[in-house]
Formats: C-alpha cells, structure tokens, sequence
C-alpha cells in the first residue's frame, strides 16, 4: 500500500537528504561554537523537550486523544533507567532501551480505557494516571527514596570516555532527537499516520473505512509511551539527580502546551513549539519574579489570537487525508490493486 | 476513630464540593475544563484573609465581600479568556485556563509572597465532645456554610427564571438563544457564581487549616476536579455527592491505608469510576452522535 | 518531503536564533567575572521561594551581611568578594540544577548551601564531579556524612542532636511517645536515631507515620490516628511550616500533649505562624541570641544594625559557612582546589554558632542548647 505519487520521489529525497546533511552539521559545529555551558544546558534541554513533544503530538496530535498525564511515561523512564544504573550497575546503554520499553508497555496499559472513554473522559484518566505515577515514586520510598529522590545516577560511558562535560550529553540528545523526528515524519507520511488521523477526525468513520481504530491507538499509546522514556533515561543520566517533583501535572501540561501552542499534528509546529516554549522561560529570565506572570500572560493571548498554533496543520491534515483517499479511490476506480 | 474520620472526611468533602460546584457548572454550559478555578479559589482565600487582617472587618463581612470581588474576577477571566475561544478548538481554552492559572499563582506570589499565612487568633476556637468525636466550631461553621450554599443555589437553578435559563444554556446553547435567552450574560453568571463558591470554599479552608498560601489552588483544585467527575460533570447534585464521597474516601483511606496514598486513593477512585461509569455516578449518559 | 525540509530548516533557523540570543549575553556576564577578574565569586545557593522561604530570606541577610563586613575591610587579598546567590526552592531538582550552573562557572570558587539535606544530597555528587566545595548550612541529615569529599557541614548530624533530643523527652518523664516525622532524608535519619534511643531508655513508641514536605496542609486524618494511639508525648521531626500547621489543627481535635522537636523547628516563623498553638514547644538548637561569647554577640549586633531585626540560628549558620570559605580562599588560595585543601584541615574556626572542626567527613560536632517557647519567643530551657 503506497500512496504517495512516484514521481516526487528522487527529488524530494535529495533534498531531505541535503537538509538533513545540514542540520547534522550545525549539530556538530555547534558545541565548538558556543563557549558557554548555560548555553549548552538550555539547548540540550530544548532537545529533550522537542523529545518529548514529538511523542505527545503522536497521541493528542496525530491520534486527537487529549492526554494531560505525559510526564509520567517520562518519569518512568527516568526511574526505571536509574534504578537499574544505580542498583544493578547496568550501563546507560543497555539501560535506555529497557527504559524504552519498560514505559512502552505502561503506555499500552494507559492506552487500554480508550477503547472505553473519550474526550475530556479519557483526558481525566491520563491525569488521574500521571498523578497515581508521581505519588508512587514519591510513596513507594525503599525503592525510590520517595521524596528524597535519586542522587549520583552515573553518566554514561563509551570506553574510557565518561561523559563529563555538556558536550557528549548534546551530541547524545541530539541523536536521539533526530531519530525522534526520523521516525514521526516517516510514521505521519505511513498508512499509520493517515489511520491515527483519521481516528482523531472521526471514529466512526475511521473504523467505517477499514481503519483498526483499537490497533491505531494502542500503537500510538505505546510508541509515544516509548519515546517519552527514551527521552526521560536521558534525563537521569544528564541531570544525575531525579524525584518525584520532576514529573509532576504542571511538566504534563507544559508538554502539552508545547504541542499545542507549536500546532497539533505538525510535526513544525511541534518542534517550533518545543523550542519556544523552552527557551522562553529562561529568554525571560531577566524579569526576574514577572516571568511566570508574564509566561502565564502570554499563554492567553496567543491562544486568542492564534488559537491553532504558530503552525497549524488542523487544515492541512485533512487536505492530506483527503487528497489520500481521493488517490485511493482513484485507483479503485481504475481497478488497480492496493 | 473511624467516627471522627468521617466528620473530618465530610468537613473536608463539603468544600471540595463548594469547588466542584463551579467546575460542573462552567462544564456544565461550555464543554470546557476551567483549570484556572483552583486558582480562583486560592485568591478567593486571599482576599478573605486580607479583608479581615487589613481592613479589620469582622468574618461575615469578608466572607461577603470576598466572594463579590472574586464573582466579579471570574466574570472579567471568562471575558478575556475563554469568550474570544468559544468557537474554537476545544485545545485552545483549555491552554488559555492554563495561562490564567499560572499567571494568578504568580500574581499571588508575587503580593502576597510565598510563605504560609494564617487567619488571626480573633476568630476563637472552641471544641466540643460528641460521644468520641471531637468536633471544632470551625467545623461546624464550614459544613453549615456550604451546605447552606448548596442549598441556595439548588434553589436558585430549579426555582427561579434565572436558573431555568441557566439550565436550558446548559442543555443547549443554541437553542436556548433561540429561544430568547441571552447566553453570554447567562455564561457570565455562571462564572461569576461558580467562583463566589470557590471564594467561600477557599476562606474555609484557609480557616479549617489555618494556612492560606499561593500553591493551595494545585491540589484542591485537582481534588474538587475528581470530585466532579466523580459525581458526573455537568451535574449540580453530582459535584456534592462527588465531594462530600471523595472526602470520605480520602480520609479513611489516609487513616486506614497510608496518609501518603490519600490522593492516590481519590484518583483511583476516579480511574475505576470512570471505566465502569465513565459519565460519572450522577451524570446523564450522552449518546455519541454519528 | 516539503514537510521534512521546511522542517529541518526551522530547527536550524530556531535553534540558531536561540542560540545568539543567549549566547551574546552569557557571553558578556562570563568575561566581567571571568578567571582573570578581580573579584572572587562565591555561590550561595538557598530557598528564596517555596515551602521555606523565610529561611532562605535570612539566610541570604546574613551572608550579604558578612560579604559587606568583608568588603569593607579591603576584601580578601585586596580583592572585592561577590556573591551569587540562586533560589533551589529547596527542592532536589531545582538543585540539581543550582549545582550544575555553579560547577560550570568556573570563577566560582566555593558555595555556601545548600539548606536542606535533600537539596545538600542532590547537588553533592556534582559538587564532587567538579571538584567545588560547599559547605551545607541546616542540612543534618546523618546521610550527609558521606556525601563525598568536597562536602562539607557546619552544623551537627541529627545522629547526635536526636540522641540529645531523645534524652531530653525521657528525662522530662515521657512513656508513650508519638513521632510524625517528614518523609525525606532529615525527618527519617532523625525519627530513626530519636526512636532507638527512646526505645534503649525504656520509653516506648506507641505511633510512628510520615507526612510529605509542602504535599498537604491538612493534618486532620493523621492527627485522628495519632490521637487514638494514646501518646503522652509528641516528637515532631521537620519544619516549622507543618510543625505550626500540626499543633494548630491537632488542637481543634482536642489534641494538648507536650511537643519536642529538633533544630528545624527552632525558628521564629514557627511562633508567627502557630501562635499560642506552640506555647511550651522544646526544641534543641546551637544558636541563640543571648548567647554569651564575643563572636556571637558581634554578629548579633552587626546583624541588627543592618536589617534591623535578630538573627535566627540559620543566618548564624549561614554566616559562619560564608566565613570559613573566606579564611579558605585567605589561607589556601584562590581556586577551587586550594580551598578544599585548606577546608580539609579547618580546625578551631570561632564563629557565631560556636567553634567549628572539620573531620574527615567534612561533619562537625558543637553541643546543642535546649530551648522553650515562653510568651511567644524561643527561650534558654530551665527545668
């Protein structure tokens, strides 16, 4: 099942191929360029974000289920990855993939009332999920030392060479951010992508046309449970310390807000999201005490005056479902296989 | 002690019902979950406190004014924030409350400042011994308070023409301007109505825990949320029954469990609520339109 | 593909634009300070906002108070000496993030913090990772101790001050005692040396639960429990904010017990806040304003005629910390690694809160003062 038209393909590769070289470039010159560790710290940290946006916008973007419980698949990630560096002295790299997926699978479990609840329903779930995850770390205290937290989780390690400065840690998260963002686009441009989203436009109709609509949010559920650990292993071995007030409702809703103020279900958007909403707080650090009140501020005015994103694609996602099943149809008509 | 806890459990669960009131109410018309309400609650609290420290004015005065000034506060946010987002996505107001949110816990912070504040020692407490239960005037004064609330605006949605608008903008918005209904001043009441509970449910608790500070709109705000999901949201009774349920709940659960699992216990709770009732115990159950 | 390469540009585009946003203004604050400038910086990292901010308050006057002194007298070596003080909330994550900002400024060359041991727990194995000392100023936990080598505490590990405290509460004649302690690193490690030595005494615990720093203001259920359990005797190990937040509520459930408490208590907040509620309230300390030797009546003084008010015992702690890393950066040199040098082997330091030793685990050792609260002020107990 292919959709797209062949004779883009050679093209578009090409230059997906030079921006891609691009950016990788930049990614590489940058550390040399900028002298400055806060600099760095706020850069990796936009990663992280960009991170874990991108795994939201597959699931309240792409799939339309609103989740305000995010930060806990990232504290799970967090969690599972320190304790096992920290009580088995496994290395960060066998550890990030069990991180992965270990919070893959509570992502398959939240991802199961779906089939039950919607909307606003389904969204109190998520929360009710996310702050049920945050009192277990902060209560369950002989394995997570409760509020007390994790201190001296390791860094990694490749060799002999310990990750000590800012520098690995960036290269480190910018991989990780560009394979993140490798796999939505291929998954948004994938007959996946057009399932999720016409899950998100309407059920119904979705299932009416063959769509698996169980299959399509469990899937989304998981891969973006998957990503958000990812990016929450990262978290622990960067920062060395972690506690339950590190994944709380409010870095849920920051998450989401990213998502949402960047553009639902663009992957720009996401990304443009992710960035200004990282770098504002600390852009508006010279405020000093009116930082929030004037984040906060600004919050309200951009959902009035733009209430779609800096980069909606609400529009563009169903030109792009419908121009598909317009092609699909086409070819039905012409009797050609699928 | 499982009698005491109860009272203390009903004590608390009639507040989260007072917040739950304006939660149900406001989702109730619009569809949307006003996160900033928590918040509202919170400078509802503030303001009673300041009224009497400041201004020295006796309790039912403050109590009063409070919650005029925060009605009228809820209106003005509903104005700016939401009215311009009615028709769009259901995202948008949803972040907007957020903003509000967090810009009002750092207005808080930032005249009030952080640190805990309690009401002054002029309002006496006095103890009495019912049986094994000992009961404070406080709390007696807070359950009278809001279930006398309660009981007004009961009242005042099934007895007056005010509230049959309400109820009819609350079935449909649409229709109820067809039929001659003025929604916006009817959205506007709500809000403002909503809030003057949370005013008073704040003041309330500020006195019942004598601590009165920026963050408290977080948890109970979160609280009287479940609360009002739990009864069903969009329902009146539902928020009371919810309320005055989770604060059972959560103080059984906090004596006989653990007092760290307490919020665990109530979203728990809610999390298997929903999965066996999702439209909550007192909610009507919507068709899904096709 | 359009998708993928307007995309990819925009990152590069934000990234980039970020980047000279912050990047040219860091830029300029890193050269002013900078290796070869002629201050010396010190960072004080404390809570300023959060569930202890009055704390952090005094604690910040007192520290602007002794790097004032210092600068007055010429500074150090004929350098001017500048503080940099940021807020962790006390809380562990925001210092983490505290720490890492510190260790990455180089021109820091020693930090006064962090307050609570959680916070002291969570930024120590940075500390450590880059070679900067800190010296903790209310962290007690017995945790501390072995936080690693650039570690360092000028106050009294709760293992000691709970056996004093434990001691106290059986000689004033207490059989049944009730602990509520605070579920981290201080209220445990002191709710565990306070329960064995009550137990070796021959009192016996009758109730021992956790609460969450800054999770609740409703101690209703808690107190309900702990009032059916049928204590004499009340042991709070935490702060001020809940310790005034217990008593206040424990009283409307006809709760009146006498209540003990450790160094986290003892603060004037705790009577602003709790009122006649914390009447008689006993607590250990290691500082207080009638104290008697020159060092700490100098401070006292100074400290009042500058923010017009007294000094609590944490400002004490503060200011004595900020000068045991001046008498470093005097007597070792002016880098990180010659102030640890001479830090290893700070002895007799006299100070505000008395004279301060450093062993071998960075930890001290000074005799606590037992303390009531009489007509709404901490005063020196008598029996």
């Amino acid at each position: 099942m292919n959709f797209k038209p062949n004779r883009f393909l050679p093209n578009r590769f090409l230059n997906g191929k030079l921006s891609l070289i691009g950016a990788l470039l930049l990614i590489l010159i940058l550390p040399q360029v900028v002298a400055s560790e806060y600099v760095m710290h706020v850069l990796i940290t936009v990663g992280l974000y960009i991170i874990l946006s991108l795994s939201l916008n597959l699931v309240s973007g792409y799939t339309g289920q609103l989740s305000i419980g995010h930060a806990a698949f990232y504290g799970i990630g967090a969690y599972v990855a320190a304790l096992l560096m920290l009580r088995l002295n496994l290395s960060y790299w066998a550890v990030l993939p069990l991180a992965g997926l270990v919070t893959a699978a509570f992502g398959f479990i939240l991802g199961l009332p779906t089939l039950r609840l919607q909307g606003d329903y389904l969204a109190i779930v998520t929360l009710g999920f996310g702050e049920i995850v945050r009192l277990v770390f902060l209560n369950w205290d002989k394995v997570t030392r409760g509020p007390m937290g994790l201190p001296g989780i390791p860094s990694p390690q490749i060799g002999d060479l310990v990750f000590m400065s800012k520098v690995p840690y960036f290269y480190l998260v910018m991989g990780m951010m560009l394979i993140t963002l490798v796999f939505m686009i291929r998954v948004s441009e994938s007959e996946m992508g057009l399932s999720l989203m016409a899950v998100s436009h309407d059920e119904v109709a979705a299932e009416a046309v063959g769509v698996n609509t169980l299959k399509a949010k469990l899937l989304a559920f998981t891969l973006s449970a998957f990503f958000a650990g990812i990016a929450g292993s990262f978290y622990a071995t960067y920062i060395s310390f972690i506690s339950p007030d590190s994944f709380t409702f409010m870095d849920s809703i920051t998450i989401l807000a990213m998502v949402v103020l960047g553009g639902l279900a663009s992957i720009p958007g996401v990304v443009i999201g992710a960035i200004v909403l990282g770098v504002a707080p600390e852009v508006l650090r010279f405020m000093a005490d009116y930082r929030m009140l004037l984040y906060g501020a600004l919050m309200v005015v951009m959902m009035i005056f733009k209430p779609d994103g800096f980069w909606g694609a609400k529009k563009r996602v169903y030109n792009v479902i419908r121009k598909n099943l317009e092609q699909k149809q086409l070819l039905h008509k012409r009797g050609e296989s699928v | 002690m499982f009698w005491q806890q109860l009272v203390n459990g009903l004590t608390a669960g009639s507040m989260y019902a007072l917040i739950a009131l304006g939660y149900t109410m406001v989702y109730g018309i619009l569809k949307i979950i006003n996160f900033a309400h928590g918040d509202i609650f919170m400078v509802g609290a503030f303001l009673g406190l300041i009224i009497i420290k400041q201004f020295h004015l006796g309790f039912v005065p403050a109590f009063l004014l409070s919650m005029v000034i925060v009605a009228i506060i809820g209106i003005i946010i509903e104005k700016i924030a939401y009215r311009p987002l009615r028709k769009s996505t259901k995202l948008a107001p949803l972040l907007s409350a957020l903003g509000v949110s967090i810009f009002l816990v750092n207005f808080a912070q930032l005249v009030w400042g952080t640190e805990v504040r309690s009401f002054p020692p002029s309002l006496q407490i006095d103890t009495f011994q019912v049986g094994s239960v000992t009961l404070s005037n406080i709390q007696i004064y807070a359950l009278l308070i809001s279930f006398a609330l309660m009981l007004a605006l009961h009242f005042f949605v099934h007895k007056t023409k005010m509230g049959v608008a309400m109820r009819a903008t609350s079935h449909s918005i649409n229709h109820a301007r067809l039929m001659g209904i003025n929604v916006d001043n009817i959205i506007s009441l709500t809000f403002g109505i909503g809030s003057a509970l949370a005013a008073a449910a704040g003041i309330l608790i500020g006195l019942y825990y004598d601590a009165v500070y920026p963050v408290m709109g977080y948890t109970a705000g979160l609280k009287a949320f479940t609360a009002a999901v739990l009864g069903g949201i969009g329902s009146i009774p539902g928020a009371m029954l919810g309320g005055l349920l989770l604060g059972v709940v959560e103080n059984l659960g906090a004596a006989y469990i653990s007092m760290g699992y307490r919020d665990a216990i109530a979203f728990g709770l809610l999390i298997i609520i929903l999965l066996l009732k999702p439209t909550g115990l007192l909610g009507k159950n919507i068709q899904q339109k096709v | 593909m359009k998708k993928k390469i307007a995309l990819i540009t925009s990152v590069v585009l934000s990234l980039s634009l970020a980047l000279t946003g912050c990047g040219s203004s860091t830029a300029n604050s890193g050269k002013s300070g900078g290796a070869g400038g002629d201050k010396i910086k010190i960072g004080v990292a404390i809570p300023l906002t959060g569930a202890i901010a009055e704390t952090g308050g005094t604690i910040k006057k007192a520290v602007e108070l002794g790097a004032e002194q210092i600068n007055q007298k010429g500074g150090i070596n004929g350098k001017q000496v500048e503080l940099v003080e940021l807020d962790d909330k006390a809380d562990p994550k925001e210092a983490a993030i505290v720490a890492n900002k510190f260790a990455s400024d180089s021109s820091i060359i020693g930090v006064v913090g962090h307050y609570t041991s959680s916070t002291t727990l969570a930024g120590a194995p940075i500390y450590n990772k880059a070679g900067l000392s800190h010296i903790a100023i209310g962290s007690t936990s017995p945790a501390v101790t072995n936080a690693g080598p650039f570690t360092y505490r000028d106050i009294t590990t709760d293992a000691y001050d709970g056996e004093i405290v434990a001691k106290w509460t059986v000689d004033e004649g207490a059989k049944k005692i009730a602990i509520l302690y605070e579920n981290d690193d201080y209220g445990k490690g002191l709710a565990d040396v306070y329960n064995k030595k009550v137990t070796s005494l021959g009192s016996q615990i009758v109730f021992q639960e956790p609460y969450n720093l800054g999770e609740t203001k409703d101690f209703s259920a808690i107190l309900t429990k702990l009032k059916a359990a049928g204590p004499d005797t009340i042991f709070i190990a935490g702060q001020y904010n809940e310790a005034a937040m217990i008593l206040k509520q424990g009283k409307r459930l006809g709760i009146s017990l006498p209540v003990f408490g450790s160094n986290g208590l003892y603060s004037d907040a705790l009577i602003q806040l709790g009122g006649q509620e914390v009447e008689g309230l006993r607590a250990v300390g290691s500082f207080h304003r009638s104290a008697d030797y020159p060092e700490a009546k100098a401070f006292i003084d100074a400290y009042k005629a500058k923010w017009g008010q007294e000094p609590d015992t944490w400002a004490a702690y503060a200011y004595d910390a900020l000068n045991i890393l001046f008498e470093a950066v005097k007597n070792g040199g002016e880098d990180r690694k010659k102030v640890n040098d001479y830090l290893t082997t700070l002895k007799d330091f006299k100070g505000a809160t008395g004279t301060t030793t450093f062993d071998a685990n960075g930890d001290c050792l000074k005799e606590p003062l037992k303390l009531i609260v009489k007509n709404g002020k901490f005063e020196i107990y008598k029996k």
